[in-house]
């Protein structure tokens, strides 16, 4: 049941104390590296002896990340350095992060730890459809399940037809894929005559790198009859394995023998109390190539209270609301687009895929949701149509305050993404918040 | 029981093109076509002569489409036959929800393809009157 029982049903306070050395061992690591080597000699090194200290030390953005870029971050020779990860880069500099061979060792454990606790053993068929190359998704899930013993197919994403013949000639029985191509891959197995919920031997899914909500993690269930873990990471940190859910399901552990997790108010950066929702802060406590210290994920969530029952001592963190930096201020109203797909997700005879565009007509801010009908929902008359879309038109503007523009969709006419789907867009002729 | 086919098109210019061309493609015959809309988006009715493999065609094509009932009357193509098939139909206390026509040989016979409400009901009222409904499988072969 546990992939390493002793740490991850440590006591509490066995778990702070091991939480302090590892951040007394950081602090040491980071001086290394010249961006915080000056910081700390401004500031001065913080005296740690609990982890609430940390909170003396000034926060690292991903500005910093890109304004040190290359090598400002880098702890060790580089010479130690066995692979980098590598956001794209297509506005300004990248954040690259370099990993060492004990750094890829401990990330492979952690992924390995949270495919084990979710139900995945050795003798299950491994499907990974995510991204292998820059993106961490792949790479991190591929030598984790190695780690683990399941045969992997590293397959990628992409061409559903290929899936589904690994997925029937080897009987794959757990996957890795975005929930978004959740969704869309079921609809290829039903074309092609099959039923995914008894077709094909799934029965576990490990969903992740895009912000889904519960409606939408249920209806990915539903449709595989699986059962669907969600996943928490970024490349950051190391990628996947940061925090992922038990079979409980209620929240995901995060990893604290591996991270210093704090939960802070968006715009002033105080901490706010477990229970409440605020922004993540991350903070490596095993790294040695890029360690990084009190990291803004800009995620949005909070600390689930009170013990798991599966017995893990870890906390969790909820699922995550947003990003505190993808917030849509629509005429001074603020929305979050996993509010209008929770919303839409509810409504049924609506399909799995959507698109919020912010527009500016006569000078006022005005939302717009495509989202295309579920093709089997489909009874044949128009005031079917009709009455759908005022549901949904009905259902956004009780959800968000504001009203929106509801265009309903054939299913399948959005166009499909390869990678993370792009939820929104803001075509505001001075748009503050590029999302 | 005979069918029609309904699809869901957004108003864009070139989707009943491509519709026609996916039931011409997949060989079948299309008997009549009408068109119901909002002005952002409308549902199109395609009569042809195997609907379950039009169906197929359409949905592997990417449409979101589905079959439904209709029942389909013959009056003689002259002038107020419509109205006196109509007569019938409200005597009957028949709802219809969707209606078109056709001229199946000019002069003589016409076919009225309709949807209505409540259809064993329908059907029974209507063999009471003096409508001709005819069988799906001249509807099919016309």
């Amino acid at each position: 049941m546990y992939w390493d029982r002793d740490i991850e049903t440590m006591e509490r306070s066995a778990l702070q104390r091991l939480q302090c050395e590892r951040l007394a061992a950081t602090l040491e690591r980071a001086a290394r590296a010249p961006y915080y080597r000056r910081l700390l000699e401004k500031t001065g090194v913080a005296d740690v002896r609990e982890p609430g200290d940390i909170s003396r030390l000034p926060f690292t953005t991903k500005a910093e990340l890109r304004n040190e870029f290359p090598y400002g971050f880098l702890a060790v020779p580089l010479t130690d350095v066995v692979r980098l990860h590598s956001s794209s880069g297509t506005t300004g500099n990248p954040t690259v992060i370099y990993h060492t061979k004990a750094d890829i060792i401990a990330w492979q454990d952690l992924v390995a730890r949270c495919m084990y606790m979710a139900g995945m053993r050795s003798s299950d068929v491994f499907q990974n459809i995510m991204g292998y190359g820059l993106f961490t998704g792949g790479l991190g899930f591929h030598y984790g399940a190695e780690k683990l013993g399941a045969m992997t197919i590293p397959v990628g994403p992409g061409n559903s037809k290929r899936q589904i013949w690994f997925m029937r000639e080897f009987k794959t029985t757990a996957m890795h894929i975005l929930p978004s191509y959740a969704m869309r891959l079921a609809t290829h197995v039903k074309e092609m005559g099959l039923d995914p919920r008894t077709d094909l031997s799934v029965r576990m899914a490990f969903v992740g790198a895009e912000p889904h909500t519960e409606e939408t993690r249920r209806r990915i269930e539903e449709t595989w009859n699986i059962r669907a873990f969600n996943s928490y990471g970024l490349s950051e940190m190391c990628g996947p394995g940061v925090a992922f859910e038990c079979p409980e399901q209620s929240g995901m552990h995060i990893w604290e023998d591996s991270f210093l997790a704090e939960i802070v108010e968006p715009d002033t950066g105080a901490p706010v109390p477990d229970g409440e929702c605020g922004e993540l802060v991350l903070t490596t406590l095993t790294r040695t190539g890029t360690p990084l210290l009190r990291y803004r994920t800009r995620d949005l969530t909070r600390i689930i209270p009170g013990p798991c029952p599966c017995g893990r001592t870890h906390r969790r963190i909820d699922r995550i609301r947003g990003r505190s930096d993808d917030m849509m201020i629509i005429n001074g109203v603020n929305i979050f687009p996993l509010q209008v797909e929770q919303t839409l997700m509810r409504i049924p005879g609506i399909g799995s895929n959507y698109l919020i565009e912010i527009h500016e007509e006569n000078f006022m801010d005005r939302l717009h949701v495509s989202v295309e009908m579920a093709a089997d929902s489909f009874q044949g008359t128009l005031s079917q149509l009709e009455g759908l879309q005022s549901r949904v038109l009905a259902a956004l503007r009780d959800e968000t305050g504001v009203t929106p523009v509801v265009k309903l969709l054939e299913a399948g006419s959005l166009p499909a993404a390869e990678g993370k789907a792009v939820r929104v867009v803001d075509r505001r002729a001075q748009s503050g918040k590029g999302c | 029981m005979a069918w029609h086919l309904s699809v869901f098109v957004m108003n864009e210019p070139g989707k009943l093109e491509k519709i026609t061309r996916v039931i011409s493609a997949a060989g079948l015959n299309l008997r009549a076509v009408s068109m119901a809309s909002t002005g952002e988006f409308g549902v199109v009715r395609v009569l042809v002569n195997d609907p379950d493999r039009g169906l197929e065609a359409l949905k592997e094509s990417g449409f979101t489409a589905a079959k439904r009932k209709i029942l389909v009357a013959q009056i003689d193509d002259t002038p107020g036959a419509m109205h006196g098939l109509l007569v019938e139909l409200t005597a009957a206390r028949i709802n219809v929800e969707d209606c078109y026509g056709f001229v199946i040989e000019e002069g003589k016979r016409a076919a009225i393809v309709f949807e209505v409400e409540k259809f064993p009901e329908a059907e029974k009222a209507i063999a009471g009157t003096g409508i001709h409904l005819i069988s799906d499988a001249e509807i099919y072969r016309l």
